[in-house]
């Protein structure tokens, strides 16, 4: 627009008057662009908020904060912005590049050791009462603590378990879910000869190298070894890649593995056409509405030869940014968002486990099977490794493994070349 | 005097705005791109052609920047092959011509996202109408995962993108047959051409120019064309579909590589404008000789 009003004014001064005119325009233009820039600078008392979108309930929940909140709060005006997970980290860089970040942001709490090493995450200890801090369920606030400082506050929390189709084990004559990976692959036969597919394997997109570290962990294997080097060129490592390999091969899982995400394996499961899967426990919340008729139980992840198993626990984290003009507007809501009503609305809205204590001991959390089956893990889960780096680890862990599932590559040398690929993005 | 400098003046305007819009992005590619950079784009040392070096020694890379080729000469070449017959059928005179005209012209008015998004669901292994379809004719009696692995996936990537560049390319070449003269081809018959004869003869050279726009324009919108394979495989699996585009996308925003990502699109920018200028080049020397 200011380039458009120069360039009319250059090309047309020739003629006096019209010059003038134009000028007058071109300052009006310029005048009014400043005020727009002016409005574009966050107003006094506006807190704005990019949301990660977990479901179609999403928005309209927060519809309802923006409500309750400014009703409590009058001069303060929260603005939401609701953004799909696939391109929040796309639109946080953005944004953070241009300036033009959001006060507050939930962003995946392995996002946040980049946030805190580039210094635009601000520690949040100064505003934390010791009341505040004792709501938290310690598993889940830690993952946010770094260097003795807390740079965000679990919003949302998950971890995985095994779900298995009642109807197939019946029809497969198994009375219970598998405690063992070899029970594992005994029952998913059985499913097979049954009609069905054994057990689903996730083999793309988001993800991808966490299904594998389901077997991974339960043959003692660990994403970091102790001395901080990549962990795929164990022995159990290799144990869990053949393990499903030879799954794939036996025709034990759904055919075309590399070309199903989690939400595909999911809706297989749902269809009913799949036996076991291990999936979050918002995929409860979505067979209630999608098929309320199918019969599930919610199992343990299946054990390794020696007992050992491991889920992968996930927490999202709010944190709030260091360049917000808002913070104190920013840390009230914070608290509203984190009291045990709005928390318990939340986290049964979208499917999810609870990180406050007194909601932890709703009936809603202790009387219902699957969620406690998934609570039950907890002390098992493995949260992914604060380090930087990790989501480029994660890429090269998912590319060995689709092309160990694909059979391009030999499991052993597959996964040396990653370890060595990810130790070197360990050693920067 | 005044009226030499008198065009210059009247398009110094838009000159000066293309400027802007395209001289200033490649200016801060190339600070980002020979920088140490962090996720967010601060800059931090200055390290030379060291991301262009990381990137020649990535076998990634490599393979992505030739699949690019040949993505772009293949769907270029199919929707060319496949325009010409069709933009002929179009041009010629037929009860209902008007509806064909709009059928074909509809796809260009969906959005590429949702023509890749439908696609991914017929693809679907398990619950794809292509699978359904197939065995319902009794072609196949297995369902195929089109999209498991790259010997599938790909070619029928192409085959989208043929099926979505028709639409442009017919339009273009509706426009350059309806500038050849009716009596041309009645002269032709009258002498006793056959149809082919026509074609070689008086379409394929008067159309030429159109189809160079087309295959210059093209060419630059399919190497550039993200959706269609980043909805069906995000380049996966193992980056076995990948091309240029995505491969960059990945870089950036999923490992935070922005130096890399930014040589990428440089070295994407300098293959564009290589080829464009050769391309043009040649056109216009045949049209002098």
């Amino acid at each position: 627009m200011l380039l458009l009003g120069i360039s009319v004014t250059m090309s047309r001064n020739d003629n006096g008057r019209e010059f003038m005119k134009l000028a007058r325009w071109t300052a009006g233009l310029l005048a009014g662009l400043s005020m727009l820039a002016v409005a574009a600078q966050a107003d006094a008392g506006e807190v704005r908020v990019t949301v990660a979108e977990y479901s179609s309930k999403t928005g309209p929940y927060f519809e309802e904060v923006k409500k309750e909140f400014e009703a409590a709060n009058p001069g303060t005006t929260l603005k939401f912005e609701v953004v799909p997970w696939d391109v929040l980290l796309q639109k946080l860089t953005t944004d953070i590049t241009a300036g033009t970040n959001a006060d507050l942001s939930i962003i995946g709490t392995r996002w946040l050791i980049d946030f805190v090493q580039q210094d635009v995450a601000e520690p949040l200890d100064s505003y934390m009462t010791p009341d505040f801090k004792g709501r938290f369920i310690e598993t889940f606030l830690s993952p946010s603590i770094m260097e003795g400082k807390t740079y965000g506050l679990p919003i949302a929390a998950s971890a995985r378990a095994m779900y298995y189709n009642k109807e197939l084990f019946e029809k497969a004559g198994i009375a219970n879910p598998p405690g063992t990976w070899t029970e594992l692959q005994e029952d998913a036969r059985k499913i097979k000869a049954a009609g069905a597919f054994g057990y689903g394997i996730q083999g793309k997109e988001i993800e991808t190298d966490v299904y594998y570290y389901y077997g991974m962990w339960s043959f003692g294997t660990e994403i970091l070894n102790k001395d901080g080097t990549s962990g795929l060129s164990t022995p159990g490592a290799l144990e869990a890649a053949k393990l499903y390999k030879s799954m794939i091969d036996e025709g034990l899982t759904q055919p075309g593995v590399t070309s199903m995400n989690r939400e595909d394996v999911m809706a297989l499961f749902k269809q009913g056409k799949v036996g076991m899967m291990i999936t979050a426990p918002f995929m409860m919340n979505q067979i209630k509405e999608e098929a309320p008729s199918l019969k599930y139980g919610v199992a343990a992840i299946p054990a390794g030869p020696t007992g050992a198993r491991g889920t992968y626990g996930v927490t999202d984290s709010i944190i709030m940014f260091k360049n917000s003009k808002n913070k104190e507007e920013a840390w009230k809501l914070l608290d509203f968002l984190f009291s045990t009503e709005q928390r318990a609305k939340f986290t049964q809205n979208e499917g999810l486990l609870p990180v406050n204590k007194e909601e932890a001991k709703m009936d809603y959390y202790t009387k219902d099977a699957g969620l406690a089956a998934f609570t039950a893990l907890l002390p098992e889960a493995r949260f992914a490794p604060v380090i930087p780096g990790w989501e480029e680890i994660a890429q090269i862990t998912s590319d060995a493994v689709q092309k160990i599932y694909l059979g391009q590559g030999e499991p052993e040398a597959t996964l040396k070349d990653a370890a060595a690929k990810a130790n070197g993005v360990l050693k920067k | 005097m005044h009226n030499r400098a008198l065009p210059y003046l009247l398009i110094l305007p838009s000159l000066f705005l293309a400027a802007v819009v395209i001289f200033w992005p490649v200016y801060d590619l190339v600070q980002i791109s020979t920088h140490d950079v962090s996720r967010f784009g601060q800059l931090r040392d200055f390290i030379g052609l060291a991301n262009f070096a990381a990137l020649a020694d990535d076998p990634d890379f490599m393979a992505a920047l030739w699949r690019t080729g040949l993505w772009t000469l293949s769907v270029v070449a199919g929707a060319l092959v496949l325009s010409i017959p069709v933009a002929m059928i179009l041009n010629s005179d037929f009860y209902g011509r008007s509806v064909a005209r709009v059928i074909i012209l509809l796809p260009w008015a969906v959005s590429l996202t949702m023509t890749a998004v439908v696609w991914r669901w017929a693809l679907n292994g398990e619950s794809g109408m292509l699978n359904s379809a197939l065995m319902g004719l009794g072609l196949i009696d297995q369902n195929i995962q089109w999209l498991a692995s790259a010997g599938t996936a790909f070619p029928m990537q192409v085959l989208i993108g043929i099926l979505v560049t028709v639409p442009f390319t017919v339009t273009i070449f509706l426009g350059g047959l309806s500038s050849i003269p009716d009596d041309l081809y009645e002269a032709a018959a009258l002498e006793g051409a056959s149809a082919w004869q026509q074609f070689r003869t008086i379409t394929l050279p008067l159309l030429k120019p159109f189809i160079n726009i087309a295959i210059v324009l093209n060419m630059i919108y399919v190497f550039n064309s993200f959706p269609i394979i980043w909805v069906m495989t995000q380049g996966g699996p193992a980056n076995s579909t990948d091309i240029l585009v995505t491969y960059l996308y990945k870089l950036a925003f999923r490992v935070g590589k922005l130096g890399e990502a930014s040589a990428v699109s440089l070295v994407m920018f300098a293959i564009l404008l290589i080829f464009t200028m050769i391309y043009v080049r040649l056109a216009m020397r045949e049209r002098e000789a």
